[in-house]
């Protein structure tokens, strides 16, 4: 563990750029990231909602014990989420290391661990005791488990988990029990979104037991035709086969979409080029900018550039963005708390900086 | 019908969700249907509130036990971290490992509509391994027995059948001991 105080961890926090974010992992045109979290909870103790605070204490302090005598956590860093300001929690959820349930959730002694790549975080104390996520770039489920497996495995050296033979990993909500992990795929799907043909793989693949979310996980927005599709069913199959069918379910999506893609090219070229040089125009340009505007021009952008009718900026850069210009991680970088007007303002001037490199 | 974000007009759209054979609905006014779909641009399942689905299932249960005459009349209580099963309806949240095991009849039932299955067939903690890793490997041949049955593929199924009794002899023995 590095051993650093709150506002050092937040300044590294703000000037790094997480590994999952650089566009370099298989099909990166289409898949964002793949993500795997584990809900885990210690045997005896009463999972966190219902827990006392000397219980929600021991809890914590159990994962700071993991963390610094772990050679596997030495570069990570721990925040306890009651010391931070709402907006210091809210750039962690920005950064996807924490769930906006975590942040807004009043219980004491809620942690975050992290280490320095950003692909891995725990969060202590959330619905579960420990929720361990790990995140990586492109479509690559089979690697996060083996990474988050041995993780799973290094923690329980420590601890007892609460286990049943019947119903496997407990958890405080039925909808996780079993393996307690929830696989889930962010994919950008701007020629599906084109052509109207988002609605009718929704349903599909509700139908059959996957969920659709946006960019932000639970309860959020899609924006900037980002999607996020995970397993519902936690509890009769095995990790492999969870992982197995998700990957099975978003190929075919991604075949659809790689195909609308290919026809798109080939009958409407010109449309494409000129939307995407359009929105390059604009975000190279404009000097007040909404996130919404923002994240539909930087889906246009990214689709023009996997399509390779626009050179530049990379798919990193593009990534990179669709995170940082979000009104906490803005205000965070700016040092101090922006109004509407001013974070519009902030957005654009950030936006130019990067895309004009 | 009022619309069920505005609260003010009359809902003359309805979004329907169909999971695991439930089915949702969200009745909505024009204006906020328009609004909403312009804002997520397809079919709007973050509004599906899993707590809400979660709550039909249990009443969906309870209903179909009070039918069937086994709905126990006294109530139902943890006997660990004292949740009652009336709370956890509500909250949809558990409070602690001991709940799964003292509200395990009504369980099952919920995990089953939930999961199409309430035995856990994954990965076990290092801690409990030995033992139930051969359970875990049994329940799992078992799983592939059926559906080697089913694709009447009967050579390979009794080898499969031959492997579980194996283990489960194997199994015997270590409890006998």
């Amino acid at each position: 563990m590095q051993n650093k105080d709150k506002s050092i961890i937040l300044n590294n926090l703000k000037e790094s750029s997480a590994k999952w974010v650089n566009g370099q992992g298989p099909l990166s045109d289409i898949v964002i990231s793949s993500r795997i979290r584990l809900a885990r909870n210690i045997e005896g103790i009463p999972f966190s909602p219902r827990a006392e605070q000397a219980e929600l204490k021991n809890i914590f302090e159990l994962s700071q014990q993991v963390i610094e005598e772990d050679s596997l956590f030495q570069d990570s860093n721990l925040l306890l989420l009651d010391e931070l300001t709402p907006l210091e929690s809210q750039f962690l959820v920005e950064k996807h290391l924490v769930s906006i349930y975590h942040a807004r959730e009043k219980r004491p002694y809620r942690g975050c661990i992290f280490n320095q790549k950003e692909t891995l975080s725990i969060m202590v104390n959330e619905e579960d005791h420990f929720r361990i996520q790990c995140l990586l770039s492109g479509l690559q489920l089979n690697n996060i488990w083996k990474f988050i497996n041995k993780i799973d495995d290094e923690i329980e050296k420590k601890v007892t988990y609460a286990f049943s033979e019947k119903e496997g990993y407990l958890t405080s909500c039925p909808t996780n029990v079993g393996t307690g992990m929830r696989a889930s795929i962010m994919l950008h799907l701007p020629a599906l979104a084109m052509v109207n043909g988002i609605n009718d793989i929704l349903k599909a693949i509700s139908k059959i037991g996957y969920v659709v979310r946006g960019f932000y996980g639970e309860g959020t927005e899609v924006m900037g035709n980002l999607f996020q599709v995970s397993n519902q069913i936690t509890l009769g199959l095995s990790e492999e086969e969870i992982i197995d069918n998700l990957e099975k379910v978003n190929q075919q999506i991604i075949n659809k979409e790689q195909k609308v893609r290919k026809d798109l090219l080939s009958n409407s070229k010109n449309q494409l080029e000129d939307q995407a040089w359009r929105a390059y125009g604009i975000l190279s340009s404009a000097r007040i900018i909404s996130s919404v505007e923002a994240m539909e021009l930087l889906s246009k952008l990214r689709f023009g550039v996997g399509l390779g009718i626009i050179p530049h900026p990379d798919l990193g850069i593009i990534n990179k963005l669709m995170l940082l210009i979000q009104p906490a991680y803005l205000q965070m970088l700016a040092g101090k708390d922006l109004d509407p007007f001013d974070r519009d303002i902030q957005r654009a001037v950030l936006i130019r900086n990067e895309i004009r490199h | 019908m009022l619309c069920q974000i505005c609260k003010k007009k009359e809902a003359t759209i309805t979004f329907t969700k169909i999971v695991g054979g439930q089915k949702k609905e969200i009745h909505l006014c024009k204006d906020c249907a328009s609004t909403f779909s312009d804002k997520f641009s397809i079919f709007p399942l973050p509004q599906f509130d899993i707590n809400d689905l979660l709550a039909d299932l249990l009443n969906a249960i309870d209903l179909y036990h009070k039918e069937e005459g086994v709905l126990p009349s006294k109530k139902i209580e943890c006997s660990n971290c004292h949740l009652t099963y009336d709370e956890f309806k509500q909250s949809g949240k558990l409070g602690c490992s001991v709940c799964y095991h003292d509200f395990r009849e009504q369980l099952t039932p919920l995990l089953r509509r939930l999961h199409g299955n309430s035995e856990h067939v994954g990965k076990i903690p290092l801690q409990s391994k030995g033992k139930l890793n051969k359970i875990s490997k049994i329940k799992q041949l078992r799983k592939e027995l059926q559906e080697l049955v089913s694709k009447e593929e009967y050579e390979k199924a009794a080898k499969k059948r031959d492997e579980i009794l194996k283990l489960e002899g194997v199994l015997k023995k270590k409890n006998a001991k």
